[in-house]
C-alpha cells in the first residue's frame, strides 16, 4: 500500500504525540536516569582490605536499594575511583563531580586524603559523606563549620573507650607501659589519649617505651627486639591494618605474648588475619563500630554477614558499616527531603539539611549524623578468646558504648573535655 | 642487635643484586624492588599450595627458596627489554626501569589482588631461642644464616669461578672484554637473571616473618639506595657492610631514640656523600 503524504504526515505526528505522551507518563524521576554516587575507595598497600570493606558496605546497600526500587524510583549508579595520595585523590574527587556529574561523593579512610578532600568538597559545592578519615586534628582547622562535608566519628572513640575500659579492668594490675602506634597524628593521637585518660583515673603508670613505625611498615623485628628489652606489663597499640597481625606475629615469635596484657584499640579492623596461633587471648581487642559476630546481631547485620561470607568467603570488618551508613543515610535524607517538598526531587541544599540529623538503622544498630555533621555509632570491644569455630581470635564477652560516652560533644577540646569527666 | 641482622640479611639481597647489575651492565636497575616484592607474592602462593597438598611444615623454606629462584625466569625477559637502552643516557634507564617498577606493582594488583598477603603461621613452625636473655624466632636466624651463606657464595662465585672472573673482566672493560671473545649479551642474560634472583629469594624469606603488600618493593628500593651509596656504587662487599650499617643503625636507633629512626641512616648517607663520595667500597673505575 501506498502511502500518502497526508497518512505519512498523520503517522509521524500520532507518533510524536504518542512519545510525548509516553514522556508525560513516566514516573516524575525517571526522566533524570539514575542517581549516581561517587565512591573513593583505597585499594592498594596496607589501606587496601580497608578501602574494600567500605566498599562492600556501600555495594550491598546499594544492590539493597535498588532491588527495591531505588530511591523515589531513581537507581542508584556506583562510580567507584581509587583512594590513594591526597593530591591524585583530590583529582578523581573533582573527577568524579565535573566529569561524572555525581550527586555526592561517599569514601576516605586516610588522614592526609581527608585534610585534603575536605576543603575541596566546600570549594566544590559537592556533598562529600567520609567513611573515616576525619578523626583528626587538623580537622578543626581545615573543616570550620562545613556544610558540604559529612564526617565520620570526631576523636579517636576506639581510643577512649579502650582507655576506660583498661582503666576499670585492669587497674592495679599492671604498671609499666609501652606504645607502639604508626607514626602520624592517628597513632600520636591515639597515644596521647590513652595517657591522659590513664592519669584521669588516677593510675600511675610509667612509660618504658613509645615507638612510632612509620605508617605501613611492614618489619617490627627491631620494635619488638625494644620491647623486649623494655619488659612492659602493658603494650598499647593503635595499628588498624596489615600491620597488626605482622606486629603481632612477631610480637609471638619474640615471647612477648606470654605475660603482657594486650590494647589493640583497632586491630579489629583486620580481624581474620588475627590467627590464634600468634594472638593471644585475654587481649583488649577494639572492632570499631561493627562486630561481625554480636551476640545481639541485627536481622540486618546478619543478613550482610551471609552475604559477605558467601560472596567472598570473609567475615565483615567495621568498614562495611561506615560505608553502608553513607549510603542509607543519603537515600533516607532525600526521601526526607522530598517528602518536605510535596514529593518532588529535593535540592542539595534541602538534602544536606536533611543529612544534619538523619537517622537510619544500619549494620550494627542505629546511626545518625550529628547537626554538626559528625556521626554518632556504637562501638564494639572486648577480650580475645580461642573458643570459637574459626582459625583467627575473636572476642567475649562483647562490651559496646555509644558516641555519647566516648565521643567529646560539639565545639569542646577532647582534653578538656576528658578532664571535666566524673569518675 | 638480631633484629638488626634480620632486616640486614634481606637488604643485603636486594642490594646484592643492585649491585651486580650495576657492575657489571652499568644499569641502575629500580626494578630490583619489584623482583623482590614478586618473590614475596609467589612465595605466599607457593607455600600455602604446598601445605594444601600436604608439604610438612618445617619444610616450607625449601618451597620459599624454589620460588624465589623459579622466578628468576623473568631475569632474560626483562633484560631483553632493557637491552634496548645499555647505551642511551641514565636518565632514560632510571625511566626505564622505574616505569617497570610501577608495572610490577599493577602485575601484583592484578595477580594476588590488593590486600596484603601473609603466611599464616609457618614463621613459628621452627620454634623459638633464648639468646642472652631475649627469646628470638628461630626462623629469623634462618634468614640470617641464608643471608651469609649467599653472600659467601656470591663472594666464591666472583673470585673462584671462570664465570666470575669473565664478570669481572666485563666489569672493569666492556670492550676488552668483548675484543677477547666473551659473548657480551649471554653474560648480561645471566647476571641480570642472578641479580632478579637474589631479589626473589630475599622477598620470599622475608615473607614468612610479615605480609606481602604491593607497594613493599618501592619501600625497599629507598634503603636499597641508602645501603648503595654507603657501600659503595657497584661493589659486593659494599652491599653487605651497607646492608649490616643500615640494618643495625635502624635498630639501635629503635631501641635507643626511636624518634631518629630515619634520619639516624640518611646521616649516615650523607657523611659518606660529603667525605668519601664513592662510599666506602668503590673502586674508582667500578
Amino acid at each position: 500500500m501506498k502511502t500518502t503524504r497526508r497518512q505519512f504526515l498523520a503517522l509521524t505526528g500520532a507518533a510524536s504525540a504518542a512519545r510525548v505522551l509516553r514522556l508525560d507518563a513516566a514516573p516524575a524521576f525517571a526522566q533524570a536516569g539514575p542517581v549516581k554516587l561517587g565512591v573513593l575507595a583505597a585499594k592498594a598497600g596496607v589501606l587496601a582490605p580497608v578501602g574494600e570493606s567500605g566498599l562492600r558496605g556501600v555495594t550491598w546497600a546499594t544492590e539493597r536499594i535498588n532491588a527495591g526500587g531505588g530511591i523515589l524510583g531513581r537507581k542508584i549508579e556506583l562510580v567507584v575511583e581509587e583512594e590513594s595520595s591526597p593530591k591524585d585523590t583530590v583529582e578523581r574527587f573533582r573527577k568524579l563531580v565535573l566529569q561524572d556529574k555525581v550527586d555526592a561523593v561517599s569514601g576516605g579512610i586516610s588522614t592526609g586524603v581527608g585534610l585534603a578532600l575536605g576543603p575541596v568538597a566546600e570549594e566544590m559545592k559537592a556533598i562529600w559523606l567520609a567513611w573515616d578519615a576525619t578523626t583528626q586534628k587538623g580537622v578543626d582547622e581545615t573543616m570550620p563549620k562545613p556544610k558540604y562535608a559529612f564526617r565520620s566519628t570526631d576523636n579517636e572513640c576506639e581510643a577512649v573507650m579502650a582507655s576506660i575500659l583498661t582503666a576499670k579492668n585492669w587497674k592495679g594490675k599492671f604498671r609499666t607501659v609501652a606504645g607502639i602506634n604508626p607514626d602520624y597524628s592517628y597513632g600520636r593521637d591515639n597515644w596521647a589519649a590513652f595517657l591522659a585518660i590513664m592519669k584521669k583515673y588516677a593510675i600511675d603508670v610509667q612509660v618504658v617505651s613509645e615507638l612510632w613505625p612509620k605508617l605501613g611498615a611492614t618489619d617490627f623485628t627491631a620494635h619488638v627486639a625494644t620491647l623486649q628489652q623494655a619488659k612492659p606489663d602493658l603494650i598499647f597499640s593503635c595499628f588498624w591494618a596489615g600491620d597488626t597481625p605482622i606486629f603481632m606475629k612477631q610480637a609471638h615469635g619474640a615471647g612477648l605474648t606470654g605475660t603482657t596484657k594486650f590494647v589493640l584499640t583497632t586491630g579489629g579492623g583486620v580481624h581474620e588475619s588475627l590467627k590464634r596461633a600468634f594472638t593471644p587471648e585475654g587481649a583488649l581487642l577494639g572492632y570499631n563500630s561493627m562486630y561481625f559476630e554480636h551476640p545481639r546481631a541485627s536481622a540486618l547485620m546478619k543478613e550482610f554477614v551471609r552475604w559477605h561470607q558467601e560472596k567472598f568467603k570473609e567475615w565483615p570488618s567495621y568498614e562495611s558499616d561506615h560505608g553502608y551508613f553513607t549510603i542509607a543515610a543519603y537515600k533516607a535524607a532525600v526521601e526526607r527531603a522530598a517528602k518536605a517538598a510535596g514529593g518532588k526531587w529535593p535540592s542539595q541544599d534541602a538534602v544536606i539539611q536533611a543529612l544534619e540529623g538523619v537517622e537510619v538503622e544500619s549494620l550494627s544498630g542505629p546511626r545518625r549524623f550529628r547537626e554538626d555533621h559528625i556521626m554518632e555509632a556504637t562501638f564494639f570491644q572486648g577480650y580475645t578468646t580461642h573458643k570459637n569455630k574459626h582459625d583467627f581470635v575473636t572476642i567475649d564477652p562483647v562490651e559496646a558504648m555509644g558516641t555519647k560516652q566516648i565521643q567529646k560533644p560539639s565545639g569542646v577540646g577532647l582534653y578538656d573535655w576528658i578532664n571535666s569527666w566524673k569518675v | 642487635m638480631l633484629g638488626g641482622a634480620f632486616h640486614a640479611a634481606v637488604l643485603f639481597l636486594v642490594s646484592a643484586g643492585l649491585q651486580l647489575v650495576f657492575g657489571v651492565q652499568k644499569i641502575l636497575n629500580l626494578a630490583c624492588g619489584s623482583f623482590y616484592a614478586l618473590g614475596a607474592y609467589l612465595g605466599v602462593s607457593a607455600v600455602t599450595w604446598a601445605l594444601g597438598a600436604g608439604l610438612p611444615a618445617p619444610l616450607f623454606v625449601v618451597v620459599l627458596i624454589a620460588a624465589g629462584l623459579a622466578l628468576a625466569v623473568i631475569g632474560p625477559v626483562v633484560e631483553r627489554i632493557l637491552r634496548t637502552i645499555y647505551d642511551r643516557d641514565e636518565s632514560f634507564q632510571l625511566l626505564l626501569t622505574f616505569a617497570l617498577v610501577l608495572m610490577f606493582e599493577d602485575v601484583i594488583r592484578f595477580v594476588w589482588g590488593t590486600a596484603p598477603h601473609q603466611l599464616g603461621t609457618v614463621y613459628l613452625v621452627y620454634g623459638q631461642l633464648r639468646i642472652a636473655g631475649s627469646t628470638v624466632p628461630v626462623y629469623n636466624l634462618v634468614v640470617i644464616a641464608a643471608g651469609a651463606l649467599i653472600a659467601l657464595g656470591m663472594g666464591w662465585l666472583l673470585t673462584r669461578t671462570r664465570f666470575g672472573r669473565i664478570v669481572r673482566a666485563t666489569a672493569e672493560n666492556r670492550e676488552m672484554s668483548e675484543a677477547l671473545g666473551v659473548d657480551m649479551h649471554s653474560v648480561y642474560a645471566r647476571v641480570f637473571t642472578l641479580g632478579v634472583a637474589l631479589g626473589t629469594v630475599g622477598g620470599a624469606l622475608v615473607i614468612p616473618a610479615t605480609a606481602a603488600t604491593s607497594e613493599m618493593g618501592i619501600e625497599l628500593i629507598v634503603e636499597a639506595f641508602a645501603v648503595v651509596v654507603i657501600g659503595g656504587l657497584g661493589s659486593m662487599r659494599g652491599a653487605f657492610v651497607g646492608a649490616l650499617i643500615v640494618g643495625l643503625l635502624k635498630a639501635g636507633a629503635i631501641a635507643i631514640w626511636p624518634e631518629v629512626e630515619m634520619l639516624a641512616v640518611y646521616v649516615v648517607v650523607v657523611a659518606v656523600l660529603v667525605l668519601r663520595p664513592t662510599g666506602l667500597f668503590a673502586r674508582a673505575a667500578a
